[in-house]
């Protein structure tokens, strides 16, 4: 009665087109995975230590930490509810506001950069009325976290999104029913039952927000302890000491590879 | 049938949903179980629906106990509504114990954490399941599920309780212990129950009071009863088992179909009636049977399938119709799809009443 199964070993073709798509499959295969490898085989992992304890990386990675933590709670705490709006609606306005959230995505981030100059500048759309109280954003940390949340948000909204619409409506009408309003509902119902959805939007945003350079160069420049990022050293060391370069870069790609290894098990498939 | 300000539920479900125009009327007293039944996509769903809030009136009303709680202009949200709803497959929240699940309902009333889990405790102890209190809802089994479902549908004291097909994602022994269970706690609750269902079984035996809705239309209303023995569509006919064909008086003692088939009976066959046969009544035979005012027709066969130790043989010919014979007729009689036979029914066994 049964639909007939799969053979758990799939045809892998005959020689003629092993070779075809092999060759291109293989060469995209090494496309990838060479330089990863360059980095693991080049660097002098007896240094790693020592790199890591240069002067200039200890402040960077204090800053990476707190932007890229700031930005987190800000997807956490805005692009939240973003995504609920989103995923309750039907209009026709929303699949819009859908699509512009994917533009982040695709947008070269030096653009980024150059749009949110043009937002937050000193005569920017925004910023003319804050430079009167004597606030200036760009070239700042928040400008740091305003890159990131730019770059950041749209990946944790898309995964909430999505979580989010998985949930069955019909839960929601029980539970108002029982005299739950929308927002006990949420609170207690919706949530709880998208949480693996939440965290993984999470770990996507930060390690997405941790990586960023083109926005924030551009947008924060690269000052020390102030708007200096990892990736934006590891720029720097690449001039002065590649080495050390090398080294927090093997950093970040661990941190890469962690976040993935946690999404892989649990969110990702 | 209580009217405007009475006790229990008086409700006219007027809406549009996808491509169903929904008009449903619905009445019923305190204590009654009205059983709703139809085909799907025929507007049971959304009549619910609508009577838990969940859905909007473009018009009619609904109003419990005297209360309005919908109009064309009015319309109360489901948490201001005293509704309790159970769905098919149960929709517990599964992050939730069976008992926390129960004591939602009143949680989200106001109820404080120690007299709702007092309450809650009291309502599986009804459904059998105050053992199963600490259980998850995925370490239950899918009848434990629909009875937790139950007890926390009726944990908030609703005027007015919905189930929709609550019956319908068991398997069958399950459903038929699920069904006795449902029936026990039902004849406890004072309000007004809505059971919508498919299921011709738990209509007959868990409900007062029938109303069929076909296309977004009732069809046809009554008790259990009423209903099977004077079906008044082809959809209720099916549902109790008769052959239903809408006639048109003929010269006396006959009765024409409406696709021109010729029936004798001994009941009444003045103006427009609806004429049922038994299938049980139809006998079948290889040539032609002579004797007693019967109907004999040339049919051919279109089906036979097995039920038990009989069969029921589908029939194409003047008057199409389903018999049900014995297992012996089918192999002495070489009964095959395709196959030619005579049917035969008394005039006695064909009953007419006004449509």
């Amino acid at each position: 009665m049964t639909a007939p199964s799969h053979s758990p070993t799939r045809y892998a073709g005959r020689w003629p087109s092993r070779i075809v798509l092999g060759l291109p499959a293989a060469l995209a295969l090494l496309l990838l995975v060479v330089p990863l490898a360059a980095l693991l085989v080049q660097a002098d992992w007896s240094r790693i230590p020592s790199d890591l304890a240069t002067p200039t990386v200890l402040p960077a990675l204090r800053l990476s930490l707190t932007t890229t933590s700031v930005t987190a709670v800000l997807c956490l705490l805005l692009g939240t509810p973003l995504a609920w709006f989103l995923a309750r609606s039907d209009h026709p306005v929303t699949s819009w506001v859908r699509a512009l959230l994917t533009v982040p995505l695709v947008l070269p981030p030096v653009v980024g950069g150059v749009a949110l100059l043009l937002t937050w500048g000193r005569n920017g759309l925004l910023g003319q009325y804050l430079t009167p109280f004597g606030i200036q954003i760009p070239f700042t940390t928040v400008a740091v976290v305003l890159a990131e949340t730019f770059v950041a948000m749209p990946y944790y909204v898309l995964a909430v999104e999505g979580a989010m619409r998985g949930l069955d409506p019909r839960l929601e009408s029980v539970a108002r029913t029982l005299g739950a309003s929308d927002l006990r509902y949420l609170r207690t119902v919706g949530i709880p039952l998208v949480l693996p959805g939440i965290a993984g939007g999470l770990a996507l945003a930060w390690a997405r927000a941790l990586g960023e350079f083109g926005a924030t160069i551009t947008f924060a420049g690269n000052f020390p302890g102030r708007t200096q990022t990892l990736p934006l050293l590891v720029y720097v060391e690449l001039e002065r000491d590649p080495q050390v370069a090398i080294s927090i870069s093997i950093m970040l790609l661990a941190v890469s590879v962690l976040v993935l290894g946690v999404l892989r098990g649990r969110w990702l498939r | 049938m209580s009217g405007g300000g009475g006790a229990g539920l008086d409700a006219r479900i007027a809406l549009t949903r996808g491509t169903t125009e929904v008009d449903v009327a619905l009445t019923a007293e305190p204590g009654q179980v009205i059983g709703v039944l139809g085909p799907n996509g025929g507007g049971k769903t959304t009549t619910v629906l609508a009577l838990a809030g969940v859905l909007r009136l473009d018009s009619g009303h609904v109003r419990v106990d005297g209360g309005l709680w919908a109009d064309s202009t009015h319309h109360l949200e489901p948490e201001q509504r005293g509704v309790g709803l159970m769905l098919a497959d149960s929709l517990l929240f599964p992050h939730l114990r069976a008992l926390d699940n129960v004591a939602y309902g009143p949680r989200s009333r106001g109820v404080g954490r120690g007299a709702a889990r007092a309450r809650a405790h009291t309502e599986l102890d009804r459904v059998g399941l105050a053992d199963r209190a600490g259980a998850k809802p995925a370490e239950l089994s899918s009848g434990q599920q629909a009875r937790v479902a139950l007890a926390r549908a009726l944990a908030t004291d609703p005027a007015l309780l919905l189930l929709d097909e609550p019956l319908s994602a068991l398997d069958p022994d399950t459903r038929a212990r699920t069904r006795s269970d449902l029936a026990t706690r039902l004849a406890a609750y004072s309000g007004v129950t809505v059971l919508v269902t498919h299921d011709p079984l738990d209509a007959l035996t868990l409900a007062d009071h029938l109303v069929f809705v076909e296309d977004g239309r009732v069809t046809q209303t009554g008790t259990p009863s009423e209903v099977l023995r004077e079906p008044r569509s082809a959809y209720v006919g099916t549902v109790v088992g008769l052959n239903l064909y809408a006639a048109q008086g003929d010269s006396r003692g006959h009765v024409r179909t409406l696709d021109g088939g010729r029936i004798v009976t001994t009941g009444p066959t003045e103006g427009a009636v609806w004429a049922t046969i038994p299938p049980t009544a139809v006998s079948l035979h290889a040539h032609e049977p002579e004797g007693s005012p019967r109907n004999t027709w040339r049919m051919r066969i279109a089906s036979v399938t097995m039920q038990g130790q009989s069969a029921r043989i589908g029939l194409l010919g003047d008057v199409p119709l389903t018999a049900e014979v014995t297992l012996e007729s089918v192999a002495a009689l070489g009964l095959r799809v395709g196959a030619e036979v005579w049917a035969a029914v008394k005039a006695t066994e064909v009953r007419t009443y006004p449509r």
